[in-house]
C-alpha cells in the first residue's frame, strides 16, 4: 500500500532531523504560523480520504521558503467521540515523523515542519501525498477511526481566520483536562526519579496530585509512560478505593509497598496526618504540623526566612526528605495547592494558617474565597503568639477547632462570630491533635525520632512516663 | 555519529583548540554540531557567533511556565522544539550553547528529558564537538551521554598538566564510557615543548599534538577577531590539521 508513496514510512525515521542546507521548506514553526487540529464529526458528514488544500501546494514553493500550514483532520467513527481529539491530535506528529524526510515538532499551534531536499528529489510534490500517508497511518493505527478527511491550509489569511476558531476548540478541550479528577481514571502514574537519593520514595502522580517536585503532572506521566513504559515514570492500576476523602487505593498500596522495599504498605494521597506521601526531598514547599494552634503551616523552597515554628525550609526539608512518611511534615507540589482533594482528609484549605506571602500571592486566586485572608504569613505572624492572636482576629475556621476539641477554651471567644463561615465539615474523619502534640514536639527544631520495629516481640513490665521539664 | 569532547583548565585554550577544529573541519563533507557546555561561554565567540538563546534557558522556559501551560502539553515536544529552535544553524556547522547552569528547585524530571532530546538532537550529526569545563559536568549529569572520545587541553603550566590528570581519574570516578582520553599540547614554547612532553609521559597521558605558540592567535584575542577567521598558514593551524589526522576524523 505504502507503494504509492513516494517516501519511506517508517518509524525508524523519527528523530531525524532536517537541517537548514538540506532543507527544501520550512512550513508553520516559530518564525510563521500554523496549526493542527483534530475534531470528531459525524459519520454522514465527511468523506473518507477526502483531501482539500487551500492554498499554495509544494511544488508552487520556493526552495528553501517558509510558510504557514494548518492541518486540520475531520474523523468519524461508532468509538469516535470528542474526549479522544487530543489523543487522535497527538498521533499526527509520530505519523509525520515517519515520514522520510519530513520532520515535525511540536504540537497544537507551536507545530514546526520541515521537509528536505531528499524527499523532493524522490518525488514529493503535493501536501496531497502527506496528507494521504497521514490518513494511511492514522486508520491503520487507531483502528476506531472509520473515517477521515483532511484539509491542509497555506494561505496565511485563511490559516489566521481557522487558527481563532482552533483556540476556542483548545480552549474548551483545557477546560476539560482541568477538570479532570481522581475519580474519573483507571491509572496513576509513578515515578521512581528521586530513588537514587531517596531509596524508599514512593512517588503517585494522580489528576488531583502533582508529583511533589512539581514538574510532573498526571498528562506528564502519562506521556512518558507510553513513550517508555519501563522509564521513571511508570503505569500505577489505581485498584479499588479504600478511602476516598484520605486518597487510599489498593493499587498504591501495591506499589508502595514495592518501591519502598516494604517499608510502607499503605499511602493517603490526600492526607497529611494518616499514612501520608512519602517525601523525597524534591518538593517545593514543605507542610509543617503547628500543634499550638491544631493547624498546618507551608514553607517555600525560595524562602528564606523562618516560620512561625521557628524553622526554615531547610531544616524542615532536611527533616522531611529522604523518602519517608513522616509524621507532621509533608512535602508538596505548589500546584497541589490548586486540587479540589487538597489535604481533604485533615479539613482541606480550613486546616492551613500560615504560609509565606510570595508563595500566598502566587496561588491567591485558587485560594477559596472565604479562607484566603484568614491565612496568615510572614506579615502577619512571626511566631506562634502572634499567629495564634491573628488566626482569632480574623476568626480562623481553625478556632472553632480548638474550643471543640480541647478541654480549654481558647483564651479569646471567637466562636461567636464563626457561624458566618463554618465550613461543612461532613466527611472529615475527626483528629485527635493531643496525640501528635506528643508524637512531635516541634519547638527548637528537635528532630522526630522514628522506630521501627519488625517481627519483633516485646514484653514490657511497667511504663513509667514523665513529664521532660 | 562520533562525539569528542574538549576539556581542560580554564585558560589554557580549549575553546580555541576547539573552534580551530571546527574550522578546519566544516568544508568537509561531514556534518558537525558544536555544543557549548562551559557555563563560560565563548565558543560561539570564537566561531564570530552571536548566540542569543540557550539551552539553559529553554529548560528553565519550562520550569518557570509549567503550571500555566494546558496541562496535557506534551513537555518533551515542547522541549525539544525549544532546544531546535535555539540550535544556531551556521554554513558548514551547528552551533547549541548549554548556557546556565541549573538553579535551585528540582531538575530531575527537565534533566531526563534533556538527556533524551540531546541523544536525538547528537544522533544527528557525523561528528559532535563539545566545548566543556573541567568539571564535565553535562558528561556528569548525563545530559550529553555516548561521548566517545575526551580531548583534555593544557598549556605549558604544570597545574595544566595535573588537571588533566585529575580529569582522567573523575572520568574513571564516574564510570564514563569514554573510549579514548588524548592531550594536546597548547601554547608551547621552544622552550618548554621537551619537557612537557616528558611531564605528559611521566603522568601516562598520550599526546595527540603540540600546538605551537601563535602571535597571531594572542593578536586575533586582542582585537576580538573570531579564531575561524585564521589563515590556514598559521602555525597553529597547521598543527590543528595534524591532530584532525591523529584523531582520525
Amino acid at each position: 500500500m505504502a507503494d504509492e508513496f513516494p517516501f519511506e514510512i517508517s518509524p525508524m525515521f523519527e528523530g531525524e532531523r532536517v537541517r537548514k542546507d538540506d532543507m527544501y521548506v520550512e512550513l508553520a514553526g516559530p518564525k510563521s504560523k500554523g496549526f493542527e487540529l483534530v475534531n470528531a464529526v459525524g459519520i454522514d458528514e465527511i468523506e473518507d480520504g477526502k483531501f482539500t488544500l487551500i492554498g499554495a501546494d509544494i511544488s508552487e514553493m520556493e526552495e528553501g521558503g517558509r510558510y504557514p500550514l494548518a492541518m486540520i483532520y475531520r474523523i468519524a467513527g461508532e468509538l469516535v467521540e470528542t474526549d479522544l481529539e487530543a489523543i487522535v491530535e497527538r498521533r499526527n506528529h509520530d505519523f509525520q515523523n515517519y515520514i522520510q524526510g519530513m520532520m515535525h515538532l511540536n504540537q497544537r499551534y507551536d507545530v514546526w515542519i520541515r521537509i528536505n531536499k531528499d524527499a523532493i528529489a524522490k518525488g514529493l510534490k503535493s501536501f496531497e501525498q502527506i496528507a494521504k500517508a497521514t490518513m494511511m497511518l492514522f486508520k491503520n493505527e487507531l483502528t476506531f477511526i472509520e473515517k477521515i478527511e483532511a484539509t491542509y491550509i497555506t494561505d496565511m489569511e485563511k490559516v489566521d481566520e481557522e487558527l481563532a476558531k482552533a483556540m476556542d476548540k483548545y480552549a474548551a478541550r483545557d477546560e476539560r483536562t482541568r477538570n479532570l479528577h481522581d475519580e474519573d481514571v483507571d491509572t496513576f502514574y509513578g515515578c521512581s526519579l528521586c530513588q537514587s537519593f531517596a531509596p524508599t520514595s514512593v512517588c503517585v502522580i494522580t489528576p488531583d496530585r502533582i508529583a511533589l517536585c512539581g514538574a510532573i503532572n498526571w498528562f506528564d506521566g502519562r506521556a512518558a509512560a507510553k513513550v517508555d513504559p519501563e522509564g521513571p515514570q511508570f503505569a500505577v492500576e489505581k485498584g479499588e478505593c479504600l478511602d476516598e476523602t484520605g486518597g487510599e487505593y489498593t493499587g498504591i498500596n501495591e506499589v508502595a509497598q514495592k518501591l519502598s522495599g516494604g517499608e510502607y504498605n499503605r499511602i493517603k494521597i490526600h492526607s497529611f496526618f494518616e499514612f501520608p506521601h512519602t517525601s523525597c526531598g524534591c518538593f517545593e514547599v514543605v507542610g509543617f504540623f503547628v500543634p499550638e494552634v491544631d493547624g498546618i503551616g507551608w514553607v517555600d523552597r525560595d524562602y528564606a526566612g523562618n516560620a512561625p515554628n521557628g524553622l526554615a525550609f531547610s531544616s524542615m526539608a532536611g527533616q522531611t526528605g529522604g523518602g519517608k512518611q513522616v509524621m507532621g511534615f509533608l512535602g508538596v507540589g505548589i500546584n497541589y495547592f490548586r486540587s479540589p482533594k487538597f489535604i481533604q482528609a485533615d479539613g482541606g484549605w480550613d486546616r492551613v494558617v500560615w504560609m509565606p506571602k510570595h508563595l500566598k500571592d502566587k496561588i491567591l486566586e485558587d485560594i477559596p474565597s472565604d479562607i484566603v485572608d484568614k491565612v496568615a504569613t510572614e506579615e502577619d505572624a512571626q511566631d506562634i503568639t502572634a499567629l495564634k492572636t491573628f488566626l482569632t482576629d480574623k476568626g480562623h475556621p481553625i478556632v472553632e477547632r480548638w474550643s471543640s476539641e480541647e478541654e480549654e477554651p481558647a483564651e479569646d471567644e471567637p466562636i461567636t462570630e464563626s457561624d458566618a463561615f463554618s465550613m461543612p465539615q461532613v466527611g472529615i474523619p475527626a483528629f485527635d491533635p493531643a496525640m501528635l502534640k506528643n508524637l512531635t514536639p516541634m519547638t527548637g527544631g528537635c528532630g522526630g525520632v522514628k522506630v521501627t520495629l519488625k517481627n519483633a516481640k516485646v514484653t514490657i513490665d511497667k511504663v513509667i512516663l514523665s513529664n521532660q521539664k | 555519529m562520533r562525539v569528542i569532547a574538549i576539556t581542560g583548565k580554564g585558560g589554557t585554550g580549549k575553546t580555541a583548540v576547539a573552534a580551530m577544529l571546527i574550522r578546519s573541519l566544516v568544508n568537509r563533507d561531514m556534518t558537525i554540531l558544536a555544543i557549548d557546555a562551559d557555563p563560560d561561554t565563548n565558543l560561539p565567540e570564537a566561531l564570530g557567533d552571536g548566540v542569543e538563546e540557550t539551552v539553559g534557558d529553554q529548560r528553565e522556559f519550562l520550569l518557570e511556565e509549567r503550571d500555566n501551560l494546558p496541562p496535557d502539553t506534551d513537555k518533551q515536544r515542547l522541549l525539544e522544539s525549544k532546544i531546535y529552535s535555539v540550535l544556531a544553524e551556521r554554513q558548514g556547522y551547528d552551533l547549541l550553547v548549554m548556557g546556565r547552569p541549573e538553579g535551585a528547585g528540582c531538575y530531575c524530571f527537565a534533566n531526563n528529558m534533556l538527556r533524551g532530546i540531546m541523544d536525538r538532537v547528537v544522533n544527528n550529526y557525523d561528528l559532535t564537538i563539545i566545548d566543556t569545563g573541567a568539571g564535565l559536568e553535562h558528561l556528569s549529569r548525563g545530559i550529553i551521554r555516548d561521548v566517545d572520545e575526551l580531548v583534555v587541553v593544557t598549556d605549558g603550566s604544570r597545574r595544566g598538566l595535573q588537571t588533566a590528570e585529575r580529569i582522567r581519574d573523575l572520568v574513571k570516578e564516574l564510570d564514563l564510557e569514554i573510549r579514548k582520553m588524548h592531550v594536546v599540547l597548547n601554547k608551547v614554547t621552544p622552550q618548554n615543548r621537551e619537557r612537557l612532553n616528558e611531564y605528559a609521559q611521566e603522568l601516562g597521558l598520550e599526546v595527540a599534538g603540540i600546538v605551537p605558540f601563535d602571535e597571531e592567535i594572542a593578536q586575533f584575542d586582542l582585537d576580538g577577531r573570531p579564531l575561524i577567521e585564521l589563515p590556514d598558514s598559521s602555525p597553529a593551524a597547521v598543527e590543528v590539521e595534524n591532530i584532525i589526522m591523529k584523531l582520525g576524523i
